[in-house]
């Protein structure tokens, strides 16, 4: 099948971040187009920019100053969003899939985790990294979703190894498994707090799927 | 309360009484008796009166704050100046010519007053307040009486007693303040020095156990290195010294007053092995209880040899929840022997595939 090239814009900063993530695109097979709008947000709304499947997203353009609005406006206005980021503290990851990014990554992260994220996010798919799956795991607010006790070990294992593979030989499961686990924890996420397209796009084709029931759903929104 | 505060409180507590005592006696007792006998002579026994009643109230809310042990305060002002007023109306209204006489009852007693008033208070308070009344009574004599040698003596003699006694007490007051002072200074010396010594003997103690549990496991590695039997060539010999560092550095951090003790001590091995050339990442997430020292070397032991034995990368993470902690090291080692945990709640598991090998240990508090 001759897919269409994935396009992707990034907004960042850091002319080095967009080089490296340039690099890791091109390389990538397929490679995934990538346009670098620098620290323009414009660029992301008009032009070439505002064609691209994913927008690969800084969210501190302005140093401690986390942009959740800007996040919210593409995420409202449809658009895939992947947020990169220095930031590794639970509550902005968390808060970020709320609003309805579908990946969130922390600069830490490389290309093994980034060009995936991209790919998925292209797809309308959530991507789940390491750093985020920790964020999930440590999460305590009181209206988080109830997670089975195998997401949580799979959430666990995941974090700390950062390998399915590993994760999937040590739980004694298949790598498809473990991705299906990880991604009913989304579509979990995906149904409480805030509403966007995104997240309800995850829930449908989750549904859809069959990786969730309704009721499991439910139950665990509860 | 130490000893000598209470010893102290109470040395003060019985001169606060004697002198209570004695100006009683002079201003209740003979002040009356004098003022009794002596009444048809004053022109204005109501003055005199007056005055003998104020003096009687000050005495009487200074027995009301012995009993009640408490301190004049607010109230102490006021005092002095009610004393004073008497003082000067009671001087002002006496009969020509018999200032420091038995006539003149309050010349003796109003010193012994102020002095119960202001005995608790520095030594240069008193004097001002003798000799403000001093004063006032050499001020009445020179101003509206006939001045002659014999009233000018008559009030040195009588100063002699009106003066002296009171000031007395205050002597004894002030250098009673002082001793106490100086005792509980020297308290204060001797238990600085003891605890300095307590501190000493405590820093003692632990080093001492501190190199009893390198003794164990450093020294024969720095005794072979040293007589040559180990080879610092050998890559066995180098992993062991790394987890040898790893394991004193660790130590050092124990003693650290930190928030998060376990993630403190991960944060100087996962350092070691940064400094090795390794590639490590550390990533925590959650909150846990605090581990104890035991349990805290079994976890960190188990990371410290995964880390040591790491071939370029490492990835150490902690996952904590009140009922359980992991500490997981997923690193590119060829084969990892862990040591076995020495406390019953540490479960240490290894698990390879392809080069990578993850150990997690994991603490479930019981």
């Amino acid at each position: 099948m001759a897919a269409e090239l994935i396009t992707a814009v990034i907004v960042d900063d850091h002319a080095a971040i967009a080089a490296g993530v340039r690099y890791w695109c091109e390389q990538a097979d397929p490679p995934i187009g990538l346009i670098d709008a620098g620290d323009r947000l414009a660029e992301v709304w008009t032009g070439p920019g505002a064609e691209a499947d994913v927008v690969i997203f800084d969210l501190e353009l302005v140093p401690r100053k986390p942009d959740f609005g800007e996040l919210r406006r593409l995420v409202d206005s449809g658009r895939r969003v992947v947020v990169y980021s220095q930031h590794a503290d639970n509550a902005t990851a968390i808060k970020c899939i709320d609003l309805g990014a579908l990946a969130y990554l922390t600069k830490r992260e490389g290309p093994e985790h980034l060009v995936p994220a991209i790919r998925a996010a292209a797809e309308g798919r959530a991507y789940t990294a390491p750093s985020l799956s920790g964020a999930l795991l440590a999460d305590d607010t009181p209206d988080r979703p109830r997670l089975s006790p195998r997401e949580t070990e799979v959430l666990r294992a995941w974090f700390a190894s950062s390998s399915k593979e590993l994760v999937a030989a040590k739980l004694h499961i298949t790598v498809k498994t473990v991705d299906t686990h990880v991604a009913r924890v989304r579509v979990k996420y995906a149904n409480v707090g805030r509403a966007a397209r995104t997240k309800s796009e995850l829930v449908t084709r989750a549904i859809d799927d069959g990786v969730i029931t309704l009721a499991e759903l439910n139950e665990a929104s509860l | 309360m130490s000893d000598d505060d209470e010893t102290r409180a109470q040395l003060q507590r019985g001169l606060r009484i004697a002198t209570l005592l004695m100006a009683v006696l002079t201003v209740d007792v003979l002040g009356l008796i004098n003022l009794l006998r002596h009444l048809d002579s004053h022109d204005v026994p109501a003055a005199q009166v007056g005055a003998f009643v104020a003096l009687t109230a000050v005495l009487a809310t200074e027995a009301v704050l012995v009993v009640r042990r408490r301190p004049w305060g607010l109230l102490r002002r006021p005092a002095i100046a009610v004393v004073l007023a008497a003082s000067a109306l009671s001087y002002l209204t006496l009969p020509d010519g018999r200032t420091s006489t038995t006539v003149d009852w309050l010349f003796g007693a109003a010193g012994w007053v102020g002095v119960a008033v202001l005995l608790d208070r520095p030594f240069r308070t008193s004097m001002a307040f003798l000799v403000t009344h001093e004063l006032l009574a050499l001020a009445n004599l020179l101003l509206f009486h006939e001045v002659s040698r014999g009233t000018l003596a008559r009030f040195a003699t009588g100063s002699v007693t009106v003066f002296g006694l009171p000031l007395c007490v205050a002597v004894v007051a002030a250098v009673l303040g002082r001793i106490a002072a100086e005792a509980s200074r020297a308290t204060r010396e001797l238990e600085r020095v003891s605890t300095a010594e307590a501190v000493a003997v405590a820093a003692h103690r632990r080093r001492t156990q501190r190199f009893t549990e390198l003794a164990g496991t450093t020294v024969p590695l720095l005794a072979g290195l040293a007589d040559g039997s180990l080879a610092p060539s050998d890559p066995a010999v180098q992993r062991s010294c790394a987890i040898e560092a790893a394991r004193m550095r660790r130590l050092f951090a124990e003693t650290d007053t930190v928030e998060n003790p376990l993630l403190h001590e991960l944060r100087h091995c996962v350092d070691v092995a940064d400094r090795k050339g390794l590639e490590v990442e550390l990533d925590a997430r959650g909150q846990w209880p605090v581990p104890p020292v035991a349990v805290r070397r079994d976890l960190t032991d188990a990371a410290l040899t995964a880390l040591a034995t790491a071939g370029s990368w490492a990835r150490v993470t902690v996952v904590g929840s009140t009922d359980l902690v992991s500490v997981s090291v997923v690193a590119d080692c060829d084969e990892l022997t862990v040591p076995t945990p020495a406390t019953p709640d540490v479960r240490v598991e290894t698990f390879g595939s392809d080069g990578t090998v993850w150990m997690e240990a994991q603490w479930q508090p019981s």
